[in-house]
């Protein structure tokens, strides 16, 4: 009875946290679930009524319920199979960038090291020039590209071009706890800044920065997304294909690189990239509801 | 105000000489083959980079692409395919999002107005891209069941502009709404209305009073949405096989023609520095300055 009171009181967290826990089920359990194809077996062609074979990709059918990549493979297992590796990137950019802006901020706030004119040329920066095509440049590097740990550079790199949003966020927030008197009264006492942000800052910050981390992880997933259109992914690895040619292969199974030939499938296989973005959206939207959620439970 | 203006102007070159310089970094790859080995190494150093774009561009200017034509006179061209999508989204984003919040505000208490902001809620957390790609689907489905055809993708035909637009137009015009809504809330209670209402005055005429004290922190958001406009319309050209600049944008990254990726941002940047300033004059001739008040 109590859950019930409870879930009608707070509607919107309590559907953010079963849309949460369908998609953390749906990634650690995933590949038991019936009709999910582990191998990914690549069907070469299926025939058609007149017993004229046809290739892949195959649209939405029976057999594969939301249809076939270009190799055809089931979509609904890529799909299934590439969550856990998608939520794992996307939930690791974001703790990056909250660890990296709480510090940010703190300094920023007494105005230590420059940081605060650092923060300013980011945001500055960033306010002008879409963060994708920043992404773009940083990313293309040569020492990134053929670094053996791209996949972490990237998540870096995407983890700290917006680490001046939040630190600041951040930033404003202490500025304002700072005129509470408890705050003087710890610094009459006279202790040391990284005690006075564990203990006297971050307990009113906690909820604040949980609001804005959880629907900074949606914020994140988007901008995968757009990434994956252009053909840029977290992890893939560059590989000599041939003799003197190199050129990436992918590695992963993250939803993004089914967006790879994206341009081409709307033009034909428009499932594909179709459903893709559903799966995307998906998270954006958990992320979303179970943010606002967050913030309404703790008001 | 041109002290101001100056001001802006001299952040704003900076901000293409940083942009340069992070271009200019070296990308171009080439395999050498060391004993059986092939090892990809960068063809020039990023000095020598520097050097060469500095060269170029004073004996050539932005040059030419593959096929001979000057970079700017194939700009041209895309540019104006670009503005015809961003000004009016610009435009739409901005008034019609302030219009919704309004409606939204107006109607917080009833059904009507729960309802739009459900919908505004869902909506605003719809990526563009699905967004997009949903309505060509839908559409697709459609023309079979008995839709006369239309043209969904390329540039050549009047209406090209319009499904790009709508997508790009919708997450910042429904942020424009949010924004609204909950600055004209934060005004409910304000002494000021209360002597509006007190001496007689009609809705329309008191909303007219919290708009106009509002809209410094409207104009506030333009940047935001011009910003989100860029972004969006990047990856939805490419999308929509719409041959603007942003279409091409990518592909001359990815190609490293440094001058023709500059030429092909700059107006990106131009548009930015416009809106600021826009923003800065409206700012100036149309926000009310308030005396004294403590907030």
């Amino acid at each position: 009875m109590k859950i019930l009171v409870f879930i009608k009181k707070n509607p919107l967290f309590s559907l953010g946290t079963v849309m949460f826990f369908l998609l953390v089920f749906i990634a650690l359990f995933g590949k038991y679930l019936p009709g999910i194809d582990t191998r990914l077996d690549e069907i070469i062609f299926l025939r058609d009524e007149n017993n004229i074979p046809f290739a892949p990709p195959f649209g939405p059918n029976e057999r594969f319920p939301i249809g076939t990549d270009r190799l055809g493979r089931d979509l609904l297992s890529l799909i299934v199979l590439g969550a856990r590796e998608t939520l794992i990137v996307i939930i690791a950019i974001a703790l990056i960038r909250y660890l990296l802006a709480i510090p940010l901020g703190f300094f920023a706030h007494k105005n230590r090291f420059g940081v605060n004119i650092l923060l300013n040329w980011i945001n500055g920066f960033l306010s002008y020039i879409p963060t994708i095509i920043i992404v773009i440049l940083l990313a293309t590097l040569h020492p990134i590209v053929l670094s053996k740990i791209r996949p972490l550079y990237l998540i870096l790199i995407i983890a700290a071009l917006e680490v001046g949003r939040v630190a600041e966020m951040i930033k404003l927030e202490l500025n304002q706890l700072s005129t509470k008197e408890f705050i003087t009264g710890g610094n009459a006492v006279g202790i040391s800044n990284f005690r006075l942000l564990k203990k006297y800052y971050m307990p009113f910050l906690y909820g604040k920065l949980l609001v804005n981390f959880v629907g900074d992880i949606g914020k994140v997933m988007f901008l995968l997304g757009q990434l994956g259109f252009l053909g840029i992914f977290i992890s893939h690895s560059f590989m000599q294909t041939d003799a003197g040619v190199s050129g990436f292969e992918n590695t992963s199974l993250s939803w993004p690189t089914l967006l790879t030939d994206a341009f081409r499938d709307l033009r034909g296989a428009i499932w594909i990239p179709f459903y893709a973005s559903l799966a995307m959206t998906y998270v954006i939207f958990t992320f979303n509801i179970l943010s606002q959620g967050i913030q309404k439970l703790l008001k | 105000m041109g002290w101001d203006f100056l001001k802006s102007s001299f952040v704003f070159v900076l901000i293409v000489l940083g942009f340069i310089l992070l271009l200019l970094a070296p990308r171009i790859m080439t395999v050498h083959n060391l004993g059986g080995y092939y090892t990809p190494k960068t063809e020039m150093s990023y000095k020598e980079n520097i050097q060469a774009f500095i060269h170029d561009f004073q004996t050539d200017g932005f040059g030419e692409n593959r096929y001979g034509t000057r970079v700017l006179d194939e700009l041209k061209v895309f540019i104006k395919r670009d503005l015809m999508i961003v000004i009016p989204s610009f435009l739409l984003s901005i008034l019609g999002g302030i219009f919704l919040g309004i409606v939204q505000f107006q109607f917080r208490e009833s059904p009507f107005g729960k309802i739009q902001a459900f919908f505004s809620w869902i909506f605003s957390s719809v990526p563009d891209f699905f967004f997009y790609i949903a309505m060509q689907y839908a559409l697709i489905k459609l023309f079979y069941v008995g839709l006369p055809q239309f043209n969904l993708y390329g540039s050549d035909k009047w209406y090209s502009f319009i499904l790009p637009m709508i997508a790009v137009t919708l997450y910042p015009m429904l942020h424009m709404s949010k924004y609204t809504f909950t600055s004209l809330e934060n005004e409910v209670g304000q002494d000021y209305l209360r002597t509006a209402y007190a001496k007689g005055l009609r809705t329309l005429g008191v909303l007219k009073h919290l708009i106009w004290n509002c809209l410094s922190s409207l104009l506030n958001q333009t940047q935001f949405v011009m910003l989100y406009i860029l972004t969006s319309l990047f990856i939805i050209e490419k999308l929509s096989n719409y041959f603007g600049a942003g279409y091409h944008l990518y592909g001359t990254m990815i190609n490293n023609e440094d001058p023709r990726t500059l030429a092909f941002i700059l107006p990106y940047l131009l548009i930015m520095f416009a809106t600021i300033i826009l923003t800065k004059i409206c700012r100036r001739w149309l926000v009310p300055q308030r005396s004294g008040e403590a907030r």
